[in-house]
């Protein structure tokens, strides 16, 4: 099948269950289908946000064969910090520069942790999935150590933590923050030199190393940029939240994998498009929203989901054959 | 193709299977829970739906948030979205479901606050307990035990404690030690954090008995820790030695009031569900037009003792438990 008609196959799976969505939407006082309203659209869009950004990086790392567990343990780190350094440190910044600093430190740590999984998998040549274990591992304990196990609580009132809060958790920023994480990737991927390396090394990775692509270099970029999207996710996570939780973010990293391989990217590497992965972030989303709007049982929505992972992937392995 | 079909009709199938519920006019009232998999919640989900639906004009319905703070904010938007009668919150924690739960307010919908704090006080009422008192009178217990065993105040006392910077843990911990450091020849000999896990208590009370040669009293933050403490000092043939106090009182047969219908607790000190009291002032907010609850409920605790378990444990039992 050409790769256009493959995506259409995605899109389709999507457009069936927003249109699902739409036809059995309960509807409000006024008549309308309150599935279909602006804000539970937009509703619908922030809530994925913070996954669909981990996800697209995930995307990078499974395309080159790898995995990242500890994308979940990352965002807590970023989350404890950024409300650390909100609350404790530097009293005597003006809020510009330090909300800007909070942010910039919380990011440069988790990226250099990102760093630290993709440095520990191309040169130790330990298996991705052992090492980022490790650190999902050692990450979550390094969070709960800093904030001794503390919830970093973010208050309401006028000091330069709360006004962080109010500012990114507004919708437009998260929102536009995916956006944007999506905008880049897809160009990263679809449109540089180092996209193309990042799918070859997964297609075939000794082809790869004796056409003389730079695989550790491309493997440190990867598992660095998962670090610094899952940092901005813990940063945006701890505005959402209004604290700096060390037990934030626990088994993401499965919610984000589940959304990479919905869309389409083969666990093995090689095959695989941000795009899938957006709608496969989509239709997690839509399809959580649809059951809660329908009151359906959070047991029975966890069963649900279940199927269209499996359906989804079935899907998947008609066209890839 | 057929997998396509397939795949949207199970989702179909599984949606009226699960969510055409309810076509007549009936009230809804919307409750968010922090998190069904502990016990002390899952009673609180059994004994309100057993409430409401004593009630045909009422329809209740529930939504889980797994401990994930994310979630349970989604969950409470998607509940603003279908303007429920009422909303009944159980915060996962206090910071992060401030703000959304002052959306519901704004909104117009009535919301009761249970049995954890927010920020600020988005709600229309707010009902709990007070953990400080129950671990006053945790503690007073253990003195007059000590007492009637030695002729005076003294003895040596293990506290076993859940997970740190929770404020059950926090308060339980504070009113107990209000009461014992006016004692001086009481000791608390070893303070181990189980995490209110049975099973890492059973673990952490192992090694305080290979380190106490002798131990008085085990006062566990809650009900299971004290039995996981229990099942250690049983391993090792020193259940006779101690007494075993817990803190929760759940009825039903895997709760704390059967444990001392069993033997295994000298006493347990209910932490009430908060939910009858919601129901009830819940109900009046539904019916009657010009009830205003109050701001706040404190509900007090009852000892629960060999003598009175029996007559606690019908009490504290739900059907469906």
């Amino acid at each position: 099948m050409p790769p256009i008609l493959r995506r259409a196959q995605s899109f389709a799976a999507l457009l069936a269950i927003f249109l699902l969505a739409i036809i059995i939407s309960p509807v409000a006082a006024d008549g309308s289908r309150i599935f279909l309203e602006l804000g539970n659209l937009t509703d619908i869009l922030r809530q994925i946000s913070l996954i669909g950004m981990i996800s697209l990086a995930m995307t990078f790392v499974i395309l080159t064969g790898g995995i990242d567990l500890s994308v979940g343990s990352i965002l807590a780190l970023s989350t404890a910090l950024t409300a650390m350094f909100l609350t404790r440190w530097w009293p005597t910044a003006s809020y510009g520069s330090h909300i800007a600093l909070a942010i910039a430190a919380a990011v440069a740590v988790s990226t250099l942790a990102g760093a630290l999984n993709g440095v520990a998998i191309a040169t130790l040549r330990v298996q991705p999935f052992i090492v980022t274990l490790a650190s999902m591992i050692g990450l979550r304990g390094l969070a709960k150590w800093l904030t001794n196990n503390e919830n970093i609580d973010i208050g309401f009132g006028r000091d330069v933590a709360a006004r962080f809060a109010a500012l990114f958790r507004e919708k437009a920023i998260v929102i536009g923050a995916f956006a944007g994480a999506a905008a880049v990737f897809w160009t990263l991927l679809e449109r540089t030199v180092f996209g193309r390396q990042v799918r070859a090394i997964g297609d075939n990775e000794k082809a790869a190393e004796y056409t003389g692509l730079p695989i550790r270099r491309t493997k440190v970029w990867v598992y660095s940029l998962t670090g610094l999207l899952s940092g901005v996710a813990g940063v945006l996570y701890a505005a959402e939240n209004h604290q700096g939780n060390p037990n934030a973010g626990v088994a993401y990293e499965l919610d984000a994998i589940a959304a990479v391989v919905i869309g389409g990217t083969r666990l093995a590497g090689g095959k695989g498009s941000i795009s899938g992965t957006i709608v496969g972030t989509l239709i997690m989303g839509v399809l959580t929203n649809m059951l809660r709007l329908n009151d359906v049982d959070s047991n029975v929505e966890m069963m649900i989901k279940a199927v269209i992972i499996v359906l989804a992937v079935a899907v998947q392995r008609e066209k890839n054959a | 193709m057929t997998r396509r079909f397939l795949y949207t009709m199970g989702c179909a199938a599984a949606l009226l299977a699960a969510g055409c519920g309810g076509g007549r006019k009936q009230l809804v009232v919307a409750f968010s829970q922090a998190n069904n998999a502990e016990p002390y919640r899952a009673a609180q989900n059994a004994l309100m739906t057993r409430l409401f639906a004593a009630d045909p004009g009422v329809r209740l319905v529930i939504s889980d948030a797994q401990q994930d703070n994310s979630r349970q904010v989604a969950q409470v938007e998607t509940f603003i979205r279908q303007k429920p009668a009422l909303l009944i919150v159980a915060p996962n924690e206090r910071a992060a479901l401030t703000a959304v739960m002052g959306q519901a307010m704004d909104a117009g919908i009535p919301v009761i606050c249970l049995e954890r704090d927010i920020l600020q006080p988005n709600y229309s009422t707010y009902i709990h307990s007070d953990n400080v008192a129950i671990g006053r009178l945790a503690a007073q217990f253990i003195v007059d035990q000590l007492q009637k065993k030695y002729g005076t105040p003294k003895g040596n006392v293990v506290a076993i404690r859940g997970l740190l910077g929770v404020e059950g843990e926090i308060n339980r911990d504070r009113g107990a030690k209000e009461i014992l450091d006016r004692y001086p020849e009481i000791r608390i000999v070893a303070d181990p954090v189980a995490d209110w896990i049975q099973a890492k208590a059973k673990d952490r009370m192992t090694e305080v008995l290979r380190a106490q040669p002798h131990i008085d009293v085990v006062y566990g933050h809650n009900d299971p820790m004290a039995v996981g403490a229990y099942l250690a000092a049983k391993e090792l043939g020193r259940e006779r030695e101690m007494i075993f106090v817990g803190v929760d009182g759940l009825g039903g047969p895997a709760g704390g009031i059967r444990k001392v219908m069993d033997g295994v607790l000298a006493a347990t000190f209910v932490y009430p569900l908060c939910v009858d009291k919601a129901v009830e002032i819940g109900l009046r907010m539904l019916r009657e037009p010009g009830f205003r609850p109050e701001k706040e409920y404190v509900l007090d605790s009852l000892m629960v003792t060999p003598e009175n378990a029996a007559e606690m444990y019908q009490r504290f039992t739900v059907d469906g438990q």
